[in-house]
């Protein structure tokens, strides 16, 4: 038999398939007859700005000392106050000596500023993060209460595991905000998060209670018979190989974070998923905004798998 | 030094009651080595375990310089810094390297300095033969290497006794001498020793005792020669026959 097949054909295969599908999706949208607006949709990562600047009292320009890009207005009211104000040179509509009434604009000032998508993003990456450390932490002291040798506490654990994963993360996030947040008086912002962390955290409690199992018994007994305690031998012993054993699992939970944080805007938070929606109500590139928005996360989950790729190849070091 | 006094274990298994460890009494003295053999499932790793806590037992008592195991006040992990254990399956801690293997427990337990761990882990690892070792990972040693290590990390804790279970099972033929080596020199250097094994040759060269035990009871009793010249019971006559 050949030991080295031909991989050409396949890559060729692949190349041809990809085109299709994109050649189908065109076709697609050339059908419903629809204009494809890509350029609408940069000016919402982000934009220029123009703030205009009012005088603040009744008086005159003083001086203007004028440089490349800003001017820096001296003024000076009716009352002897002096104040100075810097605008934009291209913007300035005053010269010097004016007598100017309270409220006249003097220029503007124009500075970059992120748009709604990237506020989004931002809003979802802490979002993600704060949950995803809570979630870690309530996971692993959920998954060291499911393998206890105490009947209550082991039972509370498996209680909470089958309540949280035997309902909707929605309807938990609704529970989260209409009656939690009433009943404790909790904002939007700790209520998504809340409802977040508690969802991941039974998902990372089942994967650390796998891991921990997955570590063989005799890691254990080599442990205590060194006379170290359980909390120790946990601590130094188990752990970090259940850890390490899990970290596959824990990257596929995170990214499942970050994609179910989405659901946090049917409570008006505004992350990447209602920035979104709130540019195609302002746009109507509809297409456009959602394939951005799916890229956007994209990248997001990405780059947190090549985080937790790097991570497997340090912890490998010792196999 | 180690006092058994009628110890039975039990296990559940498929709706009978086996009972692995039937009845045990044994002494052993300061310095002595002491060898357990048998056929498998006879309890004889049973019986070691429970000398460390590890298997626990429903009625009897063990006694290890004083403190007793069956007492429910007695610290169970003050016994175990007595008592050193090396596994059939060496359990090194895969995620440490060979030093850190030997300063870990020093540390955490004995509450060392590191400098203080290392210098003991050093001194021990020379003395298995494995000093050139120290920043390798396990999985990187072979198996005899790797029961070497282990034996110097249950040393590092300095115990009294030493408890040996089946250490040379898993091992290649060809790297059984360099353990036993090492346990040999343990034993001149004048460690309570309690090794269960099929080694007949470190038994007859080291033992001060055998003890022979089928299902769960100990059959018979007496110094290597007595064992391996002349045994008296029927059951030994027989296990002897097929190993020898």
């Amino acid at each position: 038999m050949q030991s080295q097949k031909a991989l050409w054909p396949w890559k060729l295969l692949l190349a041809a398939i990809i085109l299709m599908m994109a050649a189908g999706i065109w076709g697609a949208t050339k059908q419903i007859d629809y204009t494809w607006r890509w350029q609408r949709v940069p000016q919402y990562f982000i934009y220029q700005s123009e703030t205009l600047q009012p005088i603040p009292f009744d008086g005159r320009v003083h001086k203007i000392v004028e440089a490349d890009k800003s001017a820096l207005l001296t003024l000076e009211s009716d009352t002897g106050e002096t104040l100075e104000i810097s605008v934009d040179t291209k913007t300035l509509e005053v010269s010097e000596g004016d007598e100017l009434f309270e409220g006249d604009y003097l220029g503007s000032i124009s500075e970059w500023r992120f748009g709604p998508l990237l506020q989004g993003l931002g809003v979802t990456l802490w979002i993600s993060f704060f949950s995803g450390i809570i979630g870690m932490a309530l996971g692993l002291v959920i998954g060291l209460c499911r393998i206890s040798s105490n009947y209550c506490v082991r039972h509370l654990a498996i209680l909470y595991v089958e309540l949280i994963r035997g309902t909707p993360l929605l309807v938990q996030i609704f529970i989260f905000y209409f009656f939690l947040g009433t009943v404790f008086d909790l904002n939007r912002h700790v209520a998504g998060i809340g409802a977040l962390a508690i969802f991941s955290g039974a998902y990372v409690a089942e994967i650390i209670r796998a891991g921990i199992q997955s570590v063989p018994r005799g890691q254990m007994e080599a442990a205590r018979s060194l006379g170290m305690t359980v909390p120790q031998a946990m601590k130094n012993i188990i752990l970090p190989q259940a850890i390490k054993r899990t970290l596959p699992p824990l990257a596929g939970q995170f990214i499942s974070l970050i994609k179910d944080s989405s659901l946090v805007s049917v409570i008006a938070i505004t992350d990447l998923t209602k920035g979104g929606r709130e540019v195609i109500t302002s746009t109507f590139a509809t297409f456009e905004v959602w394939f951005t928005v799916a890229a956007m996360y994209l990248i997001l989950t990405s780059l947190l798998s090549q985080i937790i790729f790097w991570m497997e190849r340090r912890f490998a070091v010792s196999d | 030094m180690i006092k058994v006094e009628n110890v039975v274990k039990t296990f559940q298994g498929r709706g009978q009651i086996v009972r692995a460890v039937d009845d045990v009494s044994l002494e052993i003295s300061k310095g002595e080595v002491v060898v357990i053999i048998g056929p498998s499932g006879s309890g004889k790793s049973t019986c070691l375990r429970c000398m460390n806590g590890l298997e626990s037992f429903e009625s009897g008592s063990i006694c290890i310089d004083g403190l007793n195991l069956a007492d429910r006040r007695t610290d169970i992990n003050r016994v175990r810094r007595e008592v050193g254990m090396v596994f059939q399956q060496f359990n090194l801690f895969p995620h440490k390297t060979v030093l850190e293997n030997l300063c870990l427990a020093q540390q955490v337990v004995h509450g060392r300095k590191r400098s203080e761990a290392q210098q003991k882990a050093r001194a021990l690892l020379n003395k298995v033969g494995l000093a050139f070792k120290e920043d390798e990972y396990p999985s990187r040693l072979s198996g005899g290497q790797q029961q070497r290590v282990a034996i110097a990390r249950a040393l590092a804790m300095n115990p009294k006794v030493m408890l040996f279970d089946e250490p040379t099972s898993a091992l290649d033929p060809e790297m059984v001498g360099e353990v036993l080596d090492v346990m040999k020199q343990l034993a001149a250097e004048g460690m309570t020793m309690v090794v269960v094994t099929h080694e007949m040759g470190f038994a007859r060269e080291v033992a001060d005792r055998v003890l022979f035990m089928d299902q769960g009871k100990i059959v018979e009793e007496g110094t290597p020669e007595h064992f391996f010249t002349n045994p008296q019971e029927d059951r030994t006559k027989l296990f002897l026959n097929q190993v020898l």
